[in-house]
């Protein structure tokens, strides 16, 4: 075997090993990295390398954007954006059969909106909607099964974490990102209350339907959501109309929603400290593994990993999309084992360079786009399948009467939906390519 | 294959940096050495860390050579800085590669410590690309937003009454596109790359190609490494880095530029060129960045005003060869 | 209040320093804009932000550290008894402690280097150099942090039974 390949396989191997003793990821990925680096290459090298590394990784321009855009969604799940959503969405929806789970979809989707992390979009709409569901009767699978799943629009809508983490590490740009992951979302919106209606006609107990409301209630219901669709539009609308790039975009959104939660239910001093220490924990958790990612990443190229891997691939005699789907069939796999962010920052350094070498008959800059955005899918999908599946277990946790299997049993329509959703997207790139083309002008 | 050296640098595999610089000035090395070395080149920043790096890198050992922009760090090379000021450079690549060479001993060697450098090099200066607005005079700037390349260039910016802003090169097309910058300092090359042809109307450079200040560059070996190759590697080396080498990366920068106002021209973008009287008026208006330049440097003991003397007076003898 | 408590508080306090820092990278981002659209932007913006998100996201890993927050997979060893899950809780903080150690030391060096070739930024001249100093603070609260993990964990594998509180 070409002895590049086989330093790689080696270092994913320990890699794995490391992982599945319990060590931390970023960990992982910091001793393979030094280790490799140094039996490569000598220990001054690797140590020389480090007197600047921290720094230079820690204060890259486009990361910065991470720490505020985490900042902004803590923030935003206690300034009662959530009720204000429901509510909204609620007053839409409420009394159509199953309409209390579609109320849940749509409010997840405005959360998602303005916070970019899937877990903190199930936490909070999880809070406020599940009383709700109960209280109309809805089945705990449904109940549950239907905030697991409206979590993940929290990463499908933009802003998203792991898209920032995706173009920085293949270095797409972020805002062409955010313009493909926007239509793709609401698709997957659609899908899930399509779901929703399928869902309560097959099984007519699950969702029963909500009381009728009058017309003053609606309206003054309806206009909750103003707030919160302006935010998304002087932020999100912003980057895409070119106000400013991403990192002043997040700041805006961060004074934004504590101005919002000031005025809206008066945001505490100790909410502050609890969003500040929730983002400590997120950002430099992220930080660190994207630490990692370098070190890995300097290991593998003094190696001549990626070249090799990447003609390996391509030498292969199997077609491009073959090899997308397997790698997408790789995601899904490993989904059931991490969550979408540690597997975004561990496997795309692998990924895209054998991507990136695929000839799928589209611009690179295209291609780029496209595989992240259907990555993103796949990744996501890791947080509602067994057995590790975070957003499951954070609702599950909300819903102390109902059995964690019934929980998984709920999603798994979700699941479906969102398979046909991936297949879309494979078979026409211009769903995931329209709007960046547009934005780019 | 005796001694295998790593070249580390922040752009792609595929710029005209590599394909038509770096890879022939190594390709002639390796020969000239009868195969006794061989230049592993790693393009965007492969083995790790950020552009600014570079240099402590190659002085630290942690690669064996780099290619880098002085101006990523600000503070190291404040006399090689010198010839970044406006109307240093002017339009002549050569002349101001061999007038940097020519003084190198005497005045600007003490600056880079811990490193052998193999040589220094501009690139064909910085121009003016605007969106929407043709520029003939420095009042046709006030009040624009124009992207700077490097800290002088935040200088010329401010003189000319526009605003600095600050943003990594792959931002530019977005940043044209929507209006964020009305424009930028920067030298035709980087044309084709971003595909500014289609997000500008006008390209401004001075009379005879005259340009407003440029960025230097610098291709360095670890200072240990160096000492320890054999003299006939070494002069491998010097050979191919000599007064000649300067010269023909002078042309190679030269055609990569014009290479890039022809993609403009193409595309039915305007390319001015200022008279000699609007050129002046240029002139006039940025002198004081040399005289800001020469007062800053003073206060960390360095001679500003001798060394804008002796660079003007090389680049003007090195012009008239 | 025993020195685990007052490690931990003053861990805790580091952490709120460094998100008081991005919240001032988020007022000198907002700034910016808001002055940004009458034609300045605030000079020195982009450098700002790289600096305070350096310094204020390093100021958070010896948190994340001590709150078990850096992400593991846990799926092959969710069903180990506490002593052998605590040998790899062990493991890891050894894993942490070293890096911490390495990284601390190494990036001190950096910081004397960072002042004796004059890094600064761009437009506002800023030595860069003052942006490690915390930063290796921060690395070495990584260490302490680790330490805590590593004493917490030896609890547990020396006396499986007793609950440990923290
Ligand atoms: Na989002
Ligand atoms: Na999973």
């Amino acid at each position: 075997m070409d002895q590049s390949l086989f330093l790689g396989l080696v270092g994913l191997l320990a890699l794995v090993l490391l992982i599945g003793i319990r060590v931390p990821i970023a960990y992982a990925m910091i001793v393979v990295g030094a280790v490799g680096t140094i039996a490569l290459n000598g220990h001054a090298v690797f140590l020389n390398q480090l007197k600047t590394l921290g720094f230079s990784q820690f204060s890259k321009y486009d990361m910065s954007v991470i720490p505020m855009f985490v900042l902004m969604g803590y923030i935003a799940t206690r300034a009662g954006l959530s009720q204000d959503l429901f509510r909204a969405a609620n007053a839409w929806f409420g009394r159509m059969r199953g309409g209390v789970a579609m109320s849940a979809i749509a409010a997840c989707a405005g959360f998602g909106a303005v916070c970019g992390s899937s877990l903190a979009t199930a936490t909070t709409m999880g809070q406020v909607a599940l009383p709700e569901l109960r209280r109309y009767r809805y089945s705990g699978a449904l109940a549950t099964g239907t905030l697991a799943a409206g979590g993940l629009l929290g990463i499908l809508i933009p802003p998203s974490v792991v898209l920032v983490v995706y173009a920085i590490i293949v270095e797409a740009n972020v805002v062409s990102m955010f313009a493909a992951a926007l239509i793709p979302g609401l698709i997957a919106v659609a899908i899930f209350i399509l779901v929703i209606a399928i869902y309560v006609r097959l099984v007519p107990d699950a969702g029963p339907a909500g009381d009728s409301i009058s017309r003053a209630e609606w309206l003054s219901a309806t206009f909750g959501v103003v707030p919160v669709l302006g935010i998304f539009i002087i932020v999100i609308g912003g980057i895409y109309v070119g106000l400013y790039n991403p990192t002043p975009a997040a700041a805006v959104g961060v004074a934004l929603v504590a101005l919002y939660g000031s005025l809206r239910r008066g945001v505490r001093l100790s909410d502050y400290r609890w969003a500040l220490l929730e983002t400590a924990k997120t950002s430099g958790m992220i930080y660190l593994i994207l630490f990692g990612a370098e070190l890995l990443k300097i290991f593998m190229s003094r190696g001549g990993v990626p070249q090799a891997a990447a003609e390996m691939m391509v030498n292969s005699g199997l077609s491009p999309m073959v090899i997308l789907v397997l790698l997408l069939l790789a995601l899904i796999l490993l989904g059931c084992l991490m969550d979408s962010m540690s597997m975004i920052l561990l496997v795309m350094p692998f990924f895209w360079p054998v991507v990136s070498e695929l000839d799928f008959g589209m611009d690179p800059e295209d291609v780029k786009i496209w595989f992240g955005i259907l990555s993103l899918i796949v990744v996501e999908l890791g947080l509602i399948t067994p057995p590790v599946g975070m957003n499951v277990f954070v609702i599950n946790s909300l819903a102390k009467d109902v059995p964690m299997w019934q929980t998984f049993k709920g999603v798994f329509p979700f699941f479906l939906g969102e398979l046909v959703r991936l297949a879309l997207l494979v078979a026409f790139p211009a769903i995931s390519l329209w709007l960046p083309h547009i934005v780019a002008g | 294959q005796e001694f295998t050296l790593k070249l580390h640098h922040f752009l792609g595999p595929k710029s005209p940096a590599q394909t038509q610089m770096l890879e022939p000035w190594a390709k002639s090395i390796e020969e000239a050495s009868g195969g006794k070395v061989k230049i592993e080149i790693y393009p965007s920043m492969s083995l790790g860390g950020a552009p600014p790096e570079l240099i402590s890198q190659v002085r630290d050992g942690v690669v064996d050579l780099i290619w880098t922009v002085n101006g990523y760090t600000p503070g190291l090379f404040p006399r090689t800085e010198a010839f970044e000021l406006p109307f240093i450079h002017t339009n002549d690549i050569k002349a101001t590669n061999l007038a940097i060479r020519a003084m190198f001993d005497e005045h600007l060697a003490e600056e880079y410590k811990g490193v052998k450098v193999m040589f220094l090099h501009s690139h064909a200066g910085q121009a003016i690309q605007m969106v929407k607005d043709e520029v003939r005079k420095p009042a046709d700037l006030a009040g624009k937003k124009m992207r700077i390349p490097t800290r002088t260039g935040a200088w010329v910016i401010e003189a000319l009454g526009a605003a600095p802003a600050a943003m990594p090169v792959p931002d530019i097309p977005q940043a044209f596109s929507k209006g964020v910058v009305d424009g930028a300092l920067i030298p035709w090359e980087i044309i084709p790359a971003l595909k500014l042809q289609d997000q500008t109307e006008y390209q401004i450079e001075g009379h005879e190609m005259t340009r407003f200040g440029t960025t230097i560059f610098q291709v360095a070996m670890n200072l240990d490494k160096w000492n320890s190759l054999p003299e006939d590697v070494q002069k491998a080396f010097l050979d191919n880095s000599n007064e000649e080498w300067l010269a023909k990366a002078a042309d190679i920068w030269r055609k990569i530029d014009d290479g890039g106002i022809k993609v403009a021209t193409d595309a039915g973008n305007t390319h001015i060129q200022l008279t000699p009287e609007e050129t002046e008026v240029f002139k006039t208006i940025l002198e004081p960045v040399v005289d800001r330049w020469v007062t800053e440097v003073e206060g960390k003991g360095i001679d500003g005003a001798t060394l804008v003397a002796k660079a003007r007076e090389l680049v003007a003898a090195n012009q008239a060869k | 209040m025993g020195l685990r408590g007052l490690t931990y508080r003053l861990i805790e306090t580091w952490a709120l320093l460094g998100g008081i820092v991005i919240l001032l990278v988020v007022a000198v981002q907002t700034i910016s804009v808001v002055t940004g659209a009458f034609g300045r932007p605030l000079p020195g913006d982009f450098e700002l932000t790289e600096l305070g998100v350096a310094v204020g996201v390093f100021a958070f890993l010896p948190y994340c550290q001590l709150t078990d927050a850096n992400v593991t997979a846990d799926i092959f060893t969710s069903g180990l008894n506490r002593r052998n899950r605590a040998i790899l809780v062990f493991f890891a903080a050894v894993i942490a402690l070293i890096f911490a150690v390495v990284m601390a030391w190494r990036t001190w060096i950096g910081t004397q280097d960072q002042f004796a070739y004059d890094y600064q930024t761009a437009i506002l001249q800023i030595p860069i150099g003052y942006a490690f100093i915390p930063i290796v603070i921060s690395l070495v609260l990584v260490a302490v942090a680790a330490v805590m993990t590593l004493l917490e964990s030896f609890d547990e594998i020396a006396h499986p039974s007793r609950n440990v509180s923290h």
